[in-house]
């Protein structure tokens, strides 16, 4: 009796086994689509869900969408590229891009496909590449300006800093009216993105991260140290406030979209958050104010990548493109996100000359992307630990002349022994 | 009906168990295996798709962990370094509080049942939820500490507690408000547990209250404090949710093992050093607890005496 019940039993997970394994193959018109939360769910999820819809009755593929946080984006990826499961096409940051190709969890892409290499904006092309070879379309662009505050402008009586200088007189003219650290909102401790904020001031100072043949770290260099050390400046002088240095990047924005600071380095992305919080702020954007060796900004934004295990990649590739065609990338950075088109032709749109778009596509044509390493995270961890402990030395009240000098040194022979590692 | 042999009714009660041990075996036990054999591989971005042939490297990692040549090596004894203070501080001054109201609550008073509800609420709120409001107490600019401490004049400006030198000095207090209740109601649970005839008889010999307190109540709370100690070691060791939430994901000297491994493992990508040093706090954790195992079973009780 108990051995036809087991046989029975195992006829029915057997049976349940072939049953599902049948769906699966014949369900290859379904693909999953990982976006991180680019504009407010209310308008982002609406949108591409349509978007899939109509891709649905043009290819009969079904894209199962599903917004990811930043926060825990990259663990998710990371998952999904030992496994191999989970998701078939998703949005990676363009730092991540080149870390994520170096797994060998990221399929290669012809980019001929996708309407060869001219018809992306240098930086954010090369954002999808590891060894010479593409593992992703550039989706959106983003850049950093700065964002200043028309009124107390005018009531401080200044005009927006074309230089590191002018932005130093500038502050000085703005606390003497609104008091201690009242000209400029700065990223602290808590910031993920330190890093980017500083380069844009290395970059303006001459600088470099890492050597043209990405093989040694250069930042600890004079410029480097005066770069840090400006960017340290900013709080000790008073421009900014002490509390900054242990500020995250919204506690930063929030300081000035809430009217109480003058100045902030913060990208197109903002825009939105100022509509949202402060409809009624007056302010405008500036190129980032050029440091001694010229204008310098930071590349950023997003690819479309499709994982290497995905048993749909002609699908998702033709999700991709289908995102990326002219009216869908205008309505979606337009609209919905305030980022920048990856696409040099959707650029052209009118639309980006117009108001604060034109300082960002200005700023975006020279802006600058990190090298694209295997070991670019473990960069970034170590330089912006360095950075925080500089930080923390000035919190501690230890902060001196050799202070900067000292702690990029250190950085340095981490990030040197850290290149060892690339391949 | 009821008429099983002692042998069927086992083996019945292992079939109950059985759902309960595939779960462990299937959420702790194998993953914990799996996380031992990493530690001894080179796994890192290189080799994350293809994990299961990244290179083997034997001890490797652990030596790596353990060196003060490399900067993981220095920043792992750092944050061993960092967990011990945090618990030789935490763990004394919670119990001192704890012990404290837990002496005063032991006594006959109006509303006594809603006073020792109340003392639990740090330990029943959230850590998500009390470590993050701790976060705005400690905040520079808008946090109530410095609000109060420019008040009082103790401070000239307002200092910034969640960076540098004083964060771990916000995390103890975090820490100590939120787990001495657990301390005190241990105790109470001690104290209530003491026959009130010894008290008497100690009265009768001449003993004055402090000396009631010394040679009655402190022996005689020994095997609670034995566990309450152990398990406060056994928790602050790996503790991770005070530093997570009040300092955010890389706290730079004030991190802590649990922290840290979780910066190396799943930030930076290097599982197998993620590994090692999650194996080298399993090991430890295990040996706490063996201690406490002992403890246990060697308990004392008035009974003894």
């Amino acid at each position: 009796m108990m051995k036809r019940v087991k046989t029975g039993v195992l006829g029915i997970i057997l049976g349940l086994v072939l049953l599902t394994s049948l769906a699966a193959s014949g369900q290859s018109a379904t693909i999953t689509f990982w976006a991180m939360p680019n504009a407010p769910d209310e308008t982002h999820i609406p949108w591409i869900e349509q978007k899939a819809a109509e891709f649905q009755a043009k290819t009969g593929v079904k894209v199962n969408l599903e917004i990811v946080g930043w926060d825990v984006a990259w663990q998710r990826i990371s998952t999904a590229i030992v496994t191999g499961e989970g998701v078939d096409v998703f949005q990676v940051g363009t730092t991540w891009n080149p870390q994520f190709a170096a797994t060998g969890g990221l399929e290669e892409i012809d980019i001929n496909e996708f309407g060869g290499k001219d018809a992306y904006i240098k930086a954010n092309l090369e954002s999808t590449t590891y060894k010479g070879k593409y593992y992703g379309v550039p989706w959106f662009a983003e850049t950093r300006a700065l964002f200043y505050n028309v009124d107390m402008f005018k009531k401080a009586g200044v005009q927006p800093p074309k230089t590191h200088d002018e932005l130093y007189q500038v502050a000085e003219k703005l606390v003497a009216t609104f008091g201690e650290g009242s000209a400029i909102a700065l990223a602290g401790t808590n910031a993920w993105d330190l890093l980017h904020n500083w380069s844009i001031i290395l970059w303006a100072n001459g600088g470099s991260l890492l050597t043209k043949d990405n093989k040694m770290a250069m930042f600890n260099n004079e410029a480097g140290v005066k770069a840090m050390q400006w960017y340290v400046d900013l709080v000790r002088r008073g421009y900014a406030s002490k509390a900054c240095a242990e500020y995250n990047q919204p506690q930063a924005d929030a300081a000035f979209i809430n009217g109480n600071v003058a100045m902030c380095y913060m990208g197109p992305f903002n825009i939105a958050g100022i509509e949202q919080q402060n409809p009624g702020l007056n302010y405008s954007v500036v190129e980032p104010p050029a440091g001694p060796k010229g204008k310098a900004s930071f590349s950023g934004g997003s690819n479309l990548v499709v994982l290497k295990a995905s048993r749909n990649k002609k699908a998702a590739k033709e999700w991709i493109k289908f995102l990326l065609q002219y009216e869908n990338m205008v309505e979606y950075t337009k609209n919905l996100t305030h980022m920048l088109p990856a696409q040099v032709e959707v650029f052209a749109d009118p639309y980006y000359d117009s108001g604060v778009w034109k300082t960002f596509k200005t700023t975006l044509e020279y802006s600058t992307a990190y090298p694209p390493l295997a070991v670019w995270g473990d960069i970034e961890t170590i330089v912006q630990d360095e950075f925080k402990n500089v930080l923390a030395e000035y919190v501690n009240g230890t902060y001196n002349d050799k202070t900067v000098e000292k702690h990029l040194n250190a950085a340095a022979d981490r990030v040197n022994e850290a290149l060892k590692k690339e391949k | 009906m009821g008429t099983l042999s002692k042998a069927k009714r086992e083996k019945r009660a292992y079939w109950f168990i059985l759902p309960a041990v595939l779960c462990m075996l299937f959420v702790h036990f194998i993953p914990i295996i799996w996380g031992a054999y990493i530690s001894l591989l080179d796994l890192d971005v290189f080799t994350l798709a293809q994990w299961t042939s990244a290179p083997f490297v034997g001890l490797g990692n652990f030596i790596r962990i353990f060196s003060g040549q490399f900067a993981v090596g220095q920043k792992y004894l750092r944050s061993i370094y960092t967990v011990i203070v945090y618990g030789l501080i935490c763990i004394p001054v919670g119990y001192v509080i704890g012990l404290a109201v837990a002496l005063l609550l032991n006594r006959n008073f109006v509303g006594r049942t809603l006073v020792r509800g109340l003392i639990l609420l740090p330990y029943i709120t959230p850590d998500s939820v009390a470590f993050n409001v701790w976060r705005f107490i400690f905040q520079a600019r808008i946090g109530l500490v410095n609000k109060y401490l420019l008040k009082l004049g103790l401070i000239k400006e307002p200092l910034i507690w969640l960076v540098g030198d004083r964060a771990l000095t916000a995390v103890i207090v975090a820490s100590v408000w939120k787990g001495w209740p657990f301390a005190c109601l241990i105790l109470l649970a001690g104290l209530q547990g003491i026959p009130s005839e010894l008290y008497e008889a100690a009265k009768i010999d001449g003993a004055s209250p402090w000396q009631q307190f010394t040679q009655v109540t402190l022996p005689l709370l020994r095997p609670v404090t034995k566990t309450l100690l152990m398990l406060n070691v056994i928790w602050n060791f790996h503790a991770f949710n005070q530093f997570y939430i009040l300092l955010g994901g890389s706290p730079g000297d004030a991190h802590v093992p649990s922290t840290f491994i979780m910066q190396e493992a799943f930030s930076n990508l290097h599982y197998g050093l993620g590994s090692a040093m999650a194996v080298c706090l399993m090991i430890v954790i295990l040996i706490l607890i063996a201690i406490y195992m002992r403890f246990k079973k060697g308990g004392v009780s008035y009974e003894t005496f």
